[in-house]
């Protein structure tokens, strides 16, 4: 076998994810192979929107870990050759009723308890962002440092930069078996490369890499459509999600109507570089099938006029779909696998990949340096947690 | 002839593709994400066939459906009151 397909570290699956961690273990000085069955970012990471926020994450150890994150991503904005859109103008969450606004100010008042920059927004405020927002939304929050990211130019970006670092690439390449004795060897319909050690990034497919190897990985695809809408007048400058964007992602109750609920549709608009708008978003557990529903659309098109009745006139261009990583507690597993030294498995961030991606590189890492002080606790994200609790949707 | 606006809606010229294909030596699909030809109001339905002769000349992929160029529904621009219905 020739030194070109050896690698100290091979990385499987070329989302944004893989990117970062391909970005953080090639700057260490390790020698790292990305193996990536299509092109760089042709999975989810191209088929979401591009969010890098804390404004949508629970208190704790999930918005530690975007803040995380975001601080890590204003160093790549500098480092970086190749600009990735990187606009850091905060995020919106807006309420429905008065209801919600007082979660809101508990909402608030919890982070900014942890020291995060949040600002309750009343009807006034909310005017100022955006002359399209419906009359009677009461108000809604907002976090001063979340940002916005175009999310496959910042895996291109990466991957330019990584390579720099000596990132050896392999794309077009699917891993059809993984055996191991003292090394790993990962045979793929595009060649057959060794490693001393194997991180699975590879997202909603995950688990197919980890049955090679006899584990099973509890993440399940759960299926999100976003629109683009076309550029006429400008809507506003910052993302924007509803609070019951939370509830949905949390699987908390809400109060909307049964098809609303069914397609788990949840108002997001995000503003991009191009001037266009994404439009979200949905959460339906239909296995692998992407698939455009035209009645989930729908429903999402029924959701976004609630909140902006006076865009009734604007053009749709575009819609497509991705699979979100499910796993139940709503964590990422980022993490070694005790019972296969050496095979690390980074997946299952459901809807959070592109504000979680730059600290689960820099974790998997510190994770394969053997670095002790982490820039994350590591006990939240083991693969062993699952371990003893049944999987359900 | 360098400067031949190859898709109308996102302004792209014959050479940004060229240049960028060069640049990159990447696939046709990731040199429509970098230059956004193809992405913008007409969904192709004007430049897809420029687009696409013009990607297999400069990456030598063949315009499949899905690679370079995947036509995404809806099939022609929509306003939103007609996907969601008007208000009553």
């Amino acid at each position: 076998m020739s030194m070109k397909n050896h690698a100290e570290v091979a990385i499987i699956g070329g989302g944004i994810v893989g990117c970062a961690i391909a970005y953080y273990v090639a700057k260490s000085g390790i020698d790292c192979v990305l193996i990536e069955k299509n092109d760089i970012a042709s999975g989810t990471s191209s088929r979401c929107d591009g969010n890098v926020t804390i404004v949508d994450k629970d208190p704790g150890f999930d918005s530690l870990m975007s803040w995380k994150s975001q601080e890590l991503t204003i160093e790549l904005n500098k480092e970086l050759d190749l600009p990735f859109e990187y606009r850091p103008l905060g995020s919106l969450l807006v309420c429905e009723n008065d209801r919600e606004m007082q979660a809101a100010k508990e909402w608030v008042d919890i982070q900014t308890a942890a020291g995060l920059k949040f600002n309750l927004l009343d009807r006034e405020d909310l005017r100022q962002e955006s002359p399209y927002f419906a009359d009677d939304i009461p108000g809604g929050l907002e976090c001063e440092t979340d940002s916005l990211i175009n999310p496959y130019l910042f895996c291109y970006s990466l991957i330019e930069k990584a390579k720099q670092y000596g990132l050896k690439l392999q794309t077009q390449a699917e891993v059809t078996n993984i055996t191991k004795k003292e090394t790993f060897t990962i045979e793929t319909t595009n060649g057959t490369f060794t490693a001393k050690k194997v991180v699975n990034a590879a997202g909603v497919w995950a688990p197919f890499i980890g049955k090679m190897l006899d584990l099973d990985i509890p993440i399940i695809p759960r299926k999100g459509h976003i629109m683009v809408g076309a550029r006429q007048k400008p809507i506003m400058m910052r993302n924007v999600m509803e609070f019951g964007y939370l509830m949905n992602k949390f699987g908390r109750e809400r109060i909307v109507d049964k098809r609303t609920e069914q397609h788990g549709v949840a108002l997001v608009l995000e503003p991009t570089e191009s001037q266009n708008f994404l439009l979200g978003s949905s959460r339906q557990f239909v296995g692998y099938d992407g698939r455009i529903d035209i009645n989930v659309v729908e429903t999402m098109a029924r959701r976004a006029m609630r909140f902006y009745p006076k865009m009734n006139d604007f053009t749709m261009i575009r819609t497509y779909t991705g699979f979100r990583p499910w796993t139940s507690d709503h964590l990422p597993i980022v993490s070694e696998v005790d019972s296969i030294p050496g095979f690390f498995i980074a997946a299952g961030h459901e809807g959070d990949g592109i504000s979680l991606a730059t600290v689960t590189g820099k974790l998997i890492d510190e994770l394969i340096r053997g670095v002790s002080d982490t820039i994350i606790p590591t006990d939240p994200l083991r693969f062993d947690r699952f371990a003893k609790v049944a999987v359900t949707q | 002839m360098d400067q031949t606006i190859i898709c109308r809606c996102e302004e792209v010229s014959l050479h940004d593709i060229q240049h960028t294909a060069a640049t990159y030596n990447c696939s046709a699909r990731e040199v429509k994400l970098r230059t956004r030809a193809g992405m913008g109001y007409c969904g192709g339905r004007t430049c897809r066939p420029a687009v696409d002769a013009v990607l297999e000349a400069a990456t030598g992929e063949k315009a499949g459906h899905d690679i370079p160029m995947k036509v995404q529904p809806p099939v022609r621009p929509v306003s939103l009151s007609v996907l969601g219905g008007e208000v009553k």
